[in-house]
């Protein structure tokens, strides 16, 4: 028994354990609002449209927690190449991500949107994967948008039509340089969990590889006023051979 | 009592609010230490609840504002954070903060008992 147990503990893999202990913190705040709320519904004062708002919030905070859970996941399955590129239509998908996440924003007393386009871009992405990025960045701005204005999300075409950008433009305080450097670097490589504050940088991580996963990249803008997160892919050609 | 409550987590941020509301209290938030900082100048409250982890920065920078105006150092500090684990009230006090509330394991009454003694 000891040395199968020995065996065990040698099989661990410490890099491993760093993102285990990452990922962890990172659930820690949706369980533990989960918590609060579950114990809010025990009180017996509640009005019938209070109960309902709470069980709302905990079904939109058990939402997040999977997206979170089911990206680590995909993350980790990456290297077995089981998903596939295809052209698809990044305003539809834009589209869908605000269905998506409508709920939790008009929750939270926010608005996403997509700027308009007249003409329909094609790209070639894993339709899951871009899904996932955009909903890391959408809600990744919930955190630093204000209640005045919507968050956007916009797809444009970039390097004479070789590459689409997908963008979503958040609107509120200016960050310091400082924090701005720090929220970038997270975007653009893993950065250990004492390098919060404000996230673990652990969507943005997941974010790039996801990214990287379809020979794309992710990038963010400082603005005067909030931030715009991008990620960029490969313009599909199918519509030149029409 | 006029209480202000910084917490980047909109959903906890209604939550605690709607506990703190309940209980008798006038409650203005701010998901950010910048805009905390000027609902503290313009209400004076009597007590501040605060998230460590705040978006873009520690709450850090902020106790340290209030640290140095003799009027704001006053005000009691109730830190609530997932942290707690991390942390001790102890290190904590000198930045004015009388209380420390770990979110994993607090209850919602435990952040109304905690202003209420914070303000005697």
């Amino acid at each position: 028994m000891k040395g199968s147990y020995e065996k065990e503990q040698g099989a661990i893999d410490y890099k491993s354990l760093s993102s285990l202990t990452i990922a962890a913190h990172e659930l820690k705040s949706p369980l533990s609002l989960l918590r609060q709320l579950a114990l809010s519904l025990e009180a017996d004062d509640l009005s019938e449209h209070e109960r309902r708002a709470i069980a709302s919030h905990m079904k939109l905070v058990s939402e997040r927690a999977l997206r979170l859970t089911t990206n680590l996941t995909k993350a980790q399955r990456l290297e077995d190449g089981l998903f596939t590129l295809e052209p698809i239509n990044p305003q539809q998908l834009c589209e869908e991500v605000v269905y998506e996440l409508s709920p939790l924003y008009r929750a939270c007393g926010r608005e996403l949107i997509v700027t308009p386009r007249q003409r329909s871009l094609l790209a070639i992405a894993n339709r899951d994967l871009l899904r996932r990025i955009l909903l890391n960045f959408a809600d990744n701005a919930l955190y630093y948008a204000d209640d005045a204005s919507p968050v956007e999300l916009s797809v444009s075409s970039r390097h004479h039509g070789e590459t689409i950008r997908l963008g979503i433009r958040d609107y509120g305080p200016a960050l310091s340089i400082d924090t701005w450097r720090s929220l970038r670097g997270r975007a653009l490589r893993p950065e250990p969990l004492h390098a919060r504050p404000g996230g673990s940088g652990l969507g943005l991580a997941i974010a790039r590889q996801f990214a990287e996963a379809m020979n794309g990249s992710v990038g963010a803008t400082r603005h005067r006023d909030g931030a715009t997160f991008h990620v960029d892919i490969h313009a599909s050609r199918q519509m030149s051979l029409l | 009592m006029n209480v202000v409550l910084v917490e980047d987590d909109i959903l906890l941020s209604q939550h605690f609010e709607r506990s703190l509301t309940r209980a008798g209290h006038m409650v203005v938030t701010s998901p950010h230490a910048l805009g905390a900082i000027k609902l503290i100048d313009e209400t004076k409250p009597g007590a501040i609840v605060l998230d460590m982890l705040l978006t873009g920065s520690t709450a850090l920078p902020l106790l340290h504002e209030l640290q140095s105006h003799d009027d704001l150092a006053r005000i009691p500090v109730i830190m609530v954070t997932s942290l707690a684990d991390d942390m001790s009230l102890a290190t904590l006090k000198p930045y004015g903060v009388t209380h420390l509330l770990d979110k994993t394991t607090m209850h919602p009454d435990d952040l109304v008992a905690a202003v209420r003694s914070a303000s005697l």
